[in-house]
C-alpha cells in the first residue's frame, strides 16, 4: 500500500494522511459491525447506511478493494436482497485488518 | 490569502472520515473549518455561527440533508448561506432535488481535493459578487438625487401582460403603487407595493423599487430570491422607521406557472377558470427594516383563462367601519367570483366597485391589479 501516493492525490501530506486511515479503520470496523448485525436481523435499510457509510470513506482515501465490495453490498441492499453479504463483510474485515497492520508497521 | 483569513466552512457529515478529509483539505487552503455530524447539530452550529459556506451530505441517518436544507432555507439567519451537497455520483435523483431545494452544487464522492476546493471558491466568490451587488446598488440608489414623477404602467404599454388596474392615490396620503414588468418573453412580473409613513416622497420609493424590480426579476432569480435582494437594498436605503409590504407575483405563461411570494401584504387572490376563488398562503417579513428576513413562496399551476389578484389594504380596509383588513378577506373573495364573466380590461375596476360601492369615498390609497393567464 502505498501511501503517498494516495495522500498526493488528495493534496495531503502522509502523515496527515495516515491519521485519516487510522481514523478510517476505527469507523470501518464498528460500520462492519453495524452491517453484520443488519445482515444478521435481515436489516436491508440499516445495510445500505452502514455500506454507505463505508464505500464513502474508502472512496476518499483511495482504498478501492473496499470501496468496490462497499458498494456492491450497498447497491444490493438496496434492492433488498443481501445476498453475498456475509462474504464481503469477511473479505472487508481482512482488507481492514491488512491496513491496521501496515500502520502499525510504520509505527 | 488575506481574503481567505475570515472565511469559515462548515462541514456536515456523519462519516468521520469524510470530514476530517473535507476539514484538512480546506484548512491548507486556509480556510476557517467547523464541523457537524448530524441534521440537528448542523443547524445549531450554521444559526450560531453564519459560515460562509456549508458542504453538507446528503444521506445521513435520522435528519438527512435534504431536511437539513430546508431547515436552512426557512430560516432567516442561514437563508443565504450557499449549501453545497455531498452525493453519490449516481444519484442524479438527489442531485435534482438538491437544486430544488435550494443547494448551489454538488460535489459527487469519492472526491477529489482539487474539485472540492475549485466548487468551494467558485461559490464563495459568487456569493460575495452577490453582496457587493447588493451593496452598490445600495449606494447607487442612494445618489438618485430627484425624486422621480411617477411611473406607472399602463395596460396598454404592455399588452402581453394581461392585466387590468384600478390606481388611485387619495393626495398626501400617497403610499401604494405597482409595477408590472417584462421579465422574458413569456414571463411577466406583477408588484403591488404599500409604503408605510408619509414623511418621505413616494415617488422616490417608486423610483427605487421599479429600478430595483429592473435589476433583481431576472429569469435566474427565483421570487423569494428577487425579494430578499431587493430588501436587502432597501434596508440599507430606506430612512428608520419606514417599511414597505409587497405581493409580487411572477407568472411564466409558458410553464404556466404562478409563483407568488408575499412580503408581510394581504393575500393575492387565485380565482382558477373552474372552480371558487382562493387566497394565496404565503408568509414573508415586510420589506426595507430587516437584513435578515424569510420569505416563502408559493407556486401554483395554472390554466388559460385563470386569474389573480394582487391589490393593497386600502380595498378592503374600512376604518369607518371598524374593520380590519382580515375580517374583509371573506367578502374579497366573494366579491372576486362575480367576476368571472367581467372581461379581465375591466376588472380591476369592476373589484373595486364591488368592495368600495359605487359612491363611497375611498378612505386609503388604493392599488387593484386584475391579471388573466
Amino acid at each position: 500500500m502505498n501511501f503517498r501516493k494516495l495522500a498526493e492525490s488528495q493534496g495531503l501530506e502522509e502523515d496527515e494522511f495516515l491519521e485519516l486511515v487510522e481514523l478510517f479503520v476505527e469507523t470501518c470496523a464498528s460500520d462492519l459491525d453495524r452491517l453484520q448485525s443488519a445482515i444478521a436481523r435481515g436489516d436491508t435499510q440499516l445495510a445500505v447506511q452502514a455500506a454507505h457509510s463505508i464505500k464513502g470513506a474508502s472512496g476518499n482515501l483511495g482504498l478501492h478493494e473496499i470501496y468496490e465490495m462497499a458498494k456492491s453490498v450497498e447497491e444490493k441492499a438496496r434492492e433488498k436482497s443481501l445476498e453475498g453479504a456475509t462474504e464481503a463483510v469477511k473479505a472487508m474485515r481482512e482488507k481492514n485488518d491488512q491496513l491496521s497492520e501496515s500502520l502499525r508497521k510504520l509505527g | 490569502m488575506e481574503e481567505k483569513q475570515n472565511l469559515t466552512i462548515l462541514i456536515v457529515d456523519d462519516n468521520p472520515v469524510s470530514v476530517k478529509l473535507l476539514e484538512a483539505m480546506l484548512r491548507k487552503e486556509g480556510y476557517q473549518v467547523i464541523t457537524a455530524s448530524d441534521g440537528p447539530q448542523a443547524r445549531e452550529v450554521a444559526f450560531e455561527e453564519q459560515p460562509d459556506l456549508i458542504i453538507l451530505d446528503v444521506m445521513m441517518p435520522g435528519e438527512d440533508g435534504f431536511e437539513v436544507i430546508t431547515h436552512l432555507k426557512k430560516n432567516a439567519r442561514t437563508a443565504s448561506i450557499p449549501v453545497i451537497f455531498l452525493t453519490g455520483r449516481y444519484e442524479l435523483d438527489a442531485k435534482l432535488a438538491g437544486f430544488d431545494l435550494g443547494a448551489v452544487d454538488y460535489i459527487t464522492k469519492p472526491f477529489q481535493a482539487p474539485e472540492v476546493l475549485a466548487r468551494v471558491q467558485l461559490h464563495l466568490k459568487l456569493s460575495r459578487a452577490t453582496n457587493s451587488l447588493i451593496a452598490s446598488q445600495a449606494s447607487r440608489l442612494k445618489q438618485l438625487e430627484e425624486a422621480q414623477t411617477s411611473m406607472l404602467t399602463a395596460p396598454e404599454e404592455l399588452p402581453r401582460a394581461h392585466f387590468s388596474v384600478y390606481y388611485s392615490a387619495l393626495l398626501e396620503a400617497g403610499g401604494d403603487f405597482y409595477d408590472v414588468f417584462r421579465i422574458s418573453d413569456d414571463m411577466f412580473g406583477y408588484f403591488v407595493v404599500d409604503v408605510s409613513g408619509h414623511n418621505i416622497a413616494t415617488s422616490y420609493i417608486t423610483a427605487a423599487v421599479k429600478a430595483l424590480l429592473k435589476q433583481n426579476c431576472t429569469p435566474i432569480y427565483k421570487p423569494v430570491e428577487s425579494m430578499r435582494m431587493i430588501n436587502d437594498v432597501l434596508a440599507e436605503i430606506l430612512p428608520e422607521g419606514i417599511y414597505l409590504t409587497a405581493c409580487y407575483a411572477k407568472l411564466n405563461r409558458k410553464k404556466k406557472l404562478l409563483s407568488i411570494v408575499n412580503a408581510g401584504h394581504p393575500p393575492a387572490v387565485y380565482l382558477p377558470k373552474e372552480g371558487e376563488a382562493r387566497l394565496t398562503e404565503v408568509d414573508g417579513d415586510i420589506l426595507g427594516i430587516f437584513n435578515e428576513v424569510y420569505y416563502g413562496q408559493q407556486d401554483i399551476k395554472v390554466t388559460t383563462g385563470d386569474r389573480f389578484f394582487l391589490y393593497s389594504d386600502g380595498l378592503i380596509e374600512r376604518p369607518a367601519l371598524k374593520k380590519v383588513w382580515f375580517e374583509c378577506l371573506p367578502d374579497l373573495l366573494e366579491a372576486c367570483s362575480h367576476l368571472k364573466d367581467v372581461p379581465i380590461q375591466e376588472a380591476a375596476e369592476q373589484l373595486t366597485r364591488l368592495m368600495i360601492g359605487q359612491n363611497c369615498k375611498p378612505e386609503d390609497d388604493i392599488v387593484v391589479l386584475g391579471v388573466e393567464v
